[in-house]
């Protein structure tokens, strides 16, 4: 019979009905939500002041799972009431947990009101390369990787930290599951000062992408962050496109007041 | 015999691990850096095979286990921190 020393040391912030979790083994959704926890705990922010709330799919289950004041939204209305919660509690921290199918196909409205509004919020970009739940994979709205989908057709890319410099954002990062300390530490950072922040995490799905020699099984996906990312900080927004065969570009884009 | 220069910290730690949450992805075991896990033959009520600890005076309480596994399954406790005085 092993001996455990003491018990898990954040035990006080998961949900007891919702361990084992529901996702494939090996997903990014996990490890980005272990690094909110050790983010939250370092910050000076007080537990009982942040709210996390998150959309449908399987980031949606993100809400699920944690134990701040948390709640999760129906289609189309994430942003729309983190906004209206933020107006309601004005001391609260807002954290927003967003994936493709709530900003891309509607949603993006709220998004760019976001800084014209005045309103507060952190925004974690779950970015898995995929929008599965109503339109079974084709081709409607293909983020920014442009490459083969289900049925192996190829769209354009889109880029996202470019749409939040132009929108005005204070804070702006990109990293990967592998980077977990720096990911940490732009987290605490968004935490603790004033301004509406946007972090990207990418992050591919492993259900559809492990296959054909794209990336592979969960220990050789983190092998292929491994080589395929290089960190370039103060990068220009405009050369952040997503392409198959290129390198992923990480950092810190933007840090301003 | 190791021979540390004078002023240096020596830092130990222990890693402990629930095996009913492991779904045996494999990701703390090749990223320790001291090569601390190994996988075990045994496996758990759901199916999947944990991982065990091998070498448990090799561990220096990086905390990257910690930090990496997606399931919440492993950490790692602070065992003993001393300074060395002289060689």
């Amino acid at each position: 019979m092993v001996q455990l020393r003491g018990s898990y040391p954040f035990e006080n912030f998961l949900q007891a009905g919702s361990i084992p979790s529901v996702w494939c083994p090996g997903c990014g959704i996990g490890t980005v939500i272990n690094t909110f926890i050790h983010a939250a705990e370092r910050s000076n922010v007080s537990s009982n002041d942040i709210c996390v709330v998150s959309g449908i799919g399987c980031t949606g289950k993100v809400a699920y799972c944690v134990k701040f004041n948390s709640f999760q939204t129906i289609y189309r209305s994430c942003i729309r009431c983190a906004s209206h919660i933020k107006l309601k509690n004005p001391n609260w921290r807002v954290v927003v947990f967003l994936s493709d199918a709530d900003f891309m196909i509607s949603g993006a409205d709220d998004f760019v009101g976001i800084v014209k509004k005045g309103i507060d919020i952190l925004v974690i970009y779950i970015n898995n390369y995929i929008y599965y739940l109503y339109i079974k994979g084709k081709n409607l709205t293909k983020t920014p990787f442009m490459g083969v989908t289900v049925d192996k057709s190829i769209e354009s890319p889109f880029n996202i930290p470019h749409l939040a410099e132009s929108c005005g954002f204070r804070y702006i990062a990109r990293w990967t599951p592998l980077h977990v300390r720096r990911l940490s530490y732009s987290m605490t950072d968004s935490l603790q000062k004033p301004g509406p922040s946007l972090i990207e995490v990418i992050s591919p799905c492993l259900m559809y992408y492990s296959s054909e020699g794209l990336v592979g099984t969960s220990l050789n996906r983190m092998d292929y962050f491994y080589d395929n990312s290089i960190i370039k900080k103060g990068e220009r927004t405009e050369n952040l496109d997503l392409r198959f065969k290129d390198k992923i570009i990480v950092g810190e884009f933007k840090d301003g007041t | 015999m190791k021979v540390f220069p004078t002023g240096m910290q020596v830092i130990k730690g222990e890693v402990s691990i629930i095996k009913d949450r492991c779904k045996g992805c494999g990701i703390c075991i090749s990223y320790c850096p001291m090569n601390v896990l190994e996988v075990s033959e045994e496996f758990n009520s759901k199916g999947y095979h944990f991982p065990v600890v091998k070498n448990p005076d090799n561990c220096i309480n990086c905390g990257l286990c910690e930090m990496l596994c997606p399931d919440f399954a492993i950490w790692s406790v602070l065992k003993e921190k001393k300074q060395v005085v002289e060689v």
